[in-house]
């Protein structure tokens, strides 16, 4: 019996993998497990390749996992376009469709043996059950439950919900074709059991939804009112969520006529006093830089969701990467100062997000939130998050004295003025992208701009010592250390365990605060760090180049950072763990020897 | 809304000396505007007035209201942005000629397809002032500037055609040859329940040519009114638009008789429709829930 299983399924589009997928998420939330699901395609949006992973646990899941326990191939064209999405060890169970008629032993996976190959006549069973190979999807869950004891009843009962509308005829249908690929699997058993704990948490309360909306559900509790965006993958589901949600809560949504204007009405929407953010990905993150720049001055609060897939340009786009923590901190002319967060799993975008806010509304400025595709993409069964643990910030209002002699962007001990709205009486005043005096008037005065250069930065000095913005788990006086954020920290957070238990003395760091670089409380990680790894998957090693550029860096920390679309595996990075482990005890030993 | 109270032209001037050249047309676009919100009587505090930048753009600061001074061709999206936060304030936009068929060119067409009723001046100098002389979209072909040194190879935009075309509810054309004029077409152009759309022939006095000084303006400038035309016949109003750069056609242009629903008012009666019974925020993760 299994605590945890991984599968990696691909086919071409029309195979409907990735709704078996769903099937089987969905069926094993029901059944009380945890579960992860993300989705990988090709750029295609008919036909092409699209692959899932989902992760099912009787735990909760850090990641969707390394090497896969179980991988299907509906045609090996398609499964191999993956690559290292998918990646087969010798612990996998290999499932395919025989009609492509490559015998078992001949299965395209160049030096890998898996544990056990199986051709299956996926389409042949469909077609004899259901009267037509579009079951495939529903047969290859009918072997998982087979095999595995995954889904059974909850995945039929799933089919059935989607397709009454369809008429019985067609639940019928699927139901013969699930029971065949069931049947199936009893005729044909595993070599070795790799069935299911039961969860023993069945019926219990669970959400399921992916980050993206999550992201628009925890902008709307913060209070956002107004989002502007334009549609680009993958972001796009955020405005979607919008579209059909903020209405219900005295809100506006403005599917814009480019990025620009999508950050621009937003912008207009914060100036008039609401809450308001704006989503987008790569190409359009660089588009809207100079409106961050214009909401820096004019020091207005807005939320920027940016999805990173992989660039430059159009790059990968419905790939994950970590390439835009440069353009995030630092795309904006001038000297700026603009808070960025990263979430790390679905459930903790909620928090980020209502924290982006509370940051933008707080400090009156832009915050970025840092997503990527796969968090915003997969799925994730998570428990339910309890609301009225979180505190909403508001801006600052002025009050009646304030507006007395009103000046919007007067000099505070912290920075922070007493911000109005049209609407408001004895507000009025002028923003601007002009530098401005504390009235607003605009100047050119090098002294002035000095000054307002100081407000503007120093006001964040508090943000520096939220040190609840940064995770640290494993032993504080650990010599190894992992730095990781976003999506690549649940799989450090896998390896951590691992490594710790093969006795490892190790710890991990994973900040929700990426920009500005929260100076001390690295160093104070840092202090017992003698050798560790920045892991990242952003090809110019991104995230290690801003640290080491505002801090004395441990001589032995070094950077483990590969291109998007090249999942880490927590295997390997406890594998980097031991060898920096031996270089450290070769210098030790290198120490103790008598010097001549 | 507020209540109906006395307000002068004066009550809309701000304490900032504006720094435009002596003799430019824009002291007496802003002294239109003055006028036509103390006709209108909406208290500064309800005005939100956007511009993007150019010398025209600095208009919102010499004016007494909310006002954003903001980036160059971007005065259209942030206003929208205000109105559908919050409908009730009076949005005005403006900039020059580059500000909003150059660089922002891409806004107008879907600001007037949306209906959003704001009010958007443009002062149409047919040159770049503030970076001192180039071509602008609304240049003359054949123009000799700094940037087209050998008289310029472009077709001019047409303001009054282009918006027209895109289906703008209220078009109209104004200039400082005629004040009072001027500041009633702003006030028209305000009170239309939809976008409004007001091109000012504004002479630059720099770099601008002669003939579009006041005394050349005033010699081109024909009042629509005296010509018999009629607001509501959008057909009549794109013939005569054609003119543009040739006559300066001084009136409103179009007026649809049957103004469209605005955008910013759909949005409400959506909110209105749709709020009842919604999940109350703090439980929107409910959606989430899968049994």
């Amino acid at each position: 019996m299994r605590k945890d299983l991984v599968f990696g399924m691909a086919g071409s589009g029309g195979d409907g993998i990735v709704s078996a997928g769903d099937s089987l998420l969905q069926a094993a939330s029901a059944e009380g497990y945890h579960g992860v699901m993300t989705k990988s395609f090709g750029s295609q949006i008919r036909g092409g390749e699209s692959s899932c992973r989902v992760r099912i646990s009787t735990e909760p899941i850090p990641n969707p996992g390394g090497n896969l326990d179980v991988a299907v191939a509906l045609n090996w064209e398609d499964f191999l376009k993956f690559g290292a999405e998918l990646p087969v060890s010798g612990t996998t169970v290999v499932i395919y469709e025989a009609a492509t008629g490559v015998a078992e032993n001949q299965i395209p996976l160049v030096g890998v043996t898996p544990l056990q190959v199986i051709a299956v006549p996926i389409a042949g069973i469909a077609k004899e059950t259901a009267g037509t190979e579009r079951a495939k999807n529903t047969v290859v869950l009918g072997l998982i439950a087979g095999w595995f004891g995954i889904g059974g009843q909850a995945v039929m009962a799933g089919i059935k919900k989607k397709l009454a509308k369809k008429g019985e005829e067609l639940v019928a249908a699927n139901q013969r074709a699930f029971d065949a690929g069931v049947a199936f699997a009893k005729e044909h058993p595993l070599k070795t059991d790799m069935t299911v704990i039961p969860s023993g948490n069945k019926g219990a309360l669970k959400l399921l939804t992916d980050g993206n909306d999550m992201a628009a559900a925890a902008a709307i509790f913060a209070g956002c009112q107004f989002f502007g965006g334009y549609p680009i993958t993958p972001s796009t589901e955020i405005m979607q969520f919008f579209t059909n949600h903020v209405w219900k809560y005295g809100g506006a949504v403005l599917q814009a006529e480019d990025e620009i204007a999508g950050i621009g009405a937003a912008v207009g929407a914060s100036f008039a006093g609401k809450k308001a953010m704006t989503a987008t990905s790569g190409p359009g993150l660089s588009l809207k830089s100079e409106m961050m720049g214009l909401a820096s001055i004019a020091e207005l609060p807005l939320v920027i969701v940016d999805v990173q897939r992989g660039g430059p340009s159009t790059g990968l786009p419905t790939k994950t990467e970590q390439s835009d923590l440069f353009a995030a901190a630092f795309s904006a002319h001038g000297d700026v100062i603009r808070p960025v967060l990263a979430p790390t799993s679905v459930a903790d975008t909620f928090r980020v997000v209502v924290e982006a806010f509370n940051i933008a509304e707080h400090y009156q400025t832009p915050v970025i939130v840092l997503s990527d595709q796969e968090i915003s993409q997969r799925k994730e069964t998570m428990d339910p998050i309890d609301t009225t643990q979180f505190k909403i910030e508001e801006r600052l209002r002025p009050t009646a004295a304030d507006l007395q002699e009103y000046k919007r962007f007067r000099i505070t001990e912290n920075g922070i003025s007493p911000i109005s709205h049209p609407g408001m009486p004895g507000g009025a005043y002028l923003a601007a992208g002009i530098e401005h005096s504390e009235t607003g008037a605009p100047t050119n005065s090098g002294s002035v701009h000095q000054r307002m250069n100081d407000k503007r930065t120093k006001k964040f000095d508090p943000l520096l010592n939220r040190e609840d913005l940064f995770e640290i788990t494993g032993n504080p006086d650990a010599p190894l250390a992992l730095v990781a954020w976003g999506s690549v920290a649940g799989v450090c957070r896998e390896a951590l365990q691992m490594a710790q238990a093969e006795g490892l003395n190790v710890k991990l760091m994973v900040p929700y605060l990426l920009y500005p670089v929260a100076e001390a409380t690295y160093n104070r990680f840092f202090a017992s760090v003698q050798k560790g790894l920045v892991v990242e998957q952003s090809h110019l090693a991104q995230t290690f180049k801003v640290l080491r550029m505002h801090l004395d860096l441990p001589k032995g920390l070094k950077s483990l950072a590969r291109s998007g679309a090249n999942p880490f595996l927590p295997g390997e990075i406890v594998e980097a763990l031991h060898h920096l482990l031996a270089e450290l005890q070769r210098s030790h030993e290198g120490k103790l020897q008598p010097q001549e | 809304m507020s209540a109906t109270c006395e307000f002068q032209a004066k009550d809309y001037k701000s304490d900032l000396k504006p720094i435009w050249c002596p003799g430019c047309g824009d002291y007496s676009v802003v002294q239109g505007i003055y006028r036509a919100l103390a006709a209108i009587g909406r208290p500064p505090h309800e005005i939100a007035f956007i511009s993007g930048i150019g010398c025209s753009s600095r208009i919102p600061g010499y004016t007494t209201a909310y006002g954003f001074n903001t980036v160059h061709g971007r005065a259209l999206p942030i206003a929208q942005g205000i109105k559908l936060a919050n409908p009730d304030l009076l949005v005005l936009a403006a900039g020059g000629d580059g500000d909003g068929f150059s660089i922002g060119g891409g806004h107008i067409a879907h600001l007037i397809r949306r209906n959003i009723d704001i009010t958007y001046i443009v002062m149409d100098n047919q040159i770049y002032g503030l970076t001192k002389g180039q071509l602008s979209p609304t240049s003359q072909k054949g123009r000799i500037t700094v940037t087209s040194q050998h008289g310029s190879l472009e077709e001019p935009v047409n303001p009054l055609l282009y918006t027209l075309a895109y289906g703008a509810g209220f078009v109209a054309q104004a200039s400082p040859t005629d004040l009072a004029s001027m500041a009633s077409i702003i006030e028209e152009a305000i009170r239309y329940p939809g976008f409004a759309f007001v091109n000012i022939q504004s002479p630059c006095v720099t770099y601008g040519e002669e003939a579009q000084q006041i005394k050349g303006l005033k010699a081109i400038s024909e009042n629509l009114s005296t010509l018999g035309h009629n607001p509501a016949d959008r057909l009549a109003a794109m013939d005569l638009a054609q003119q543009y750069g040739r006559k300066l056609h001084l009136g409103v242009f179009y007026r649809n008789p049957e103004p469209a629903p605005t955008y910013d008012g759909l949005i409400r009666e959506r909110q209105a429709a749709l709020s009842k019974g919604a999940l109350p925020k703090e439980r929107i993760l409910d959606l989430f829930i899968k049994k």
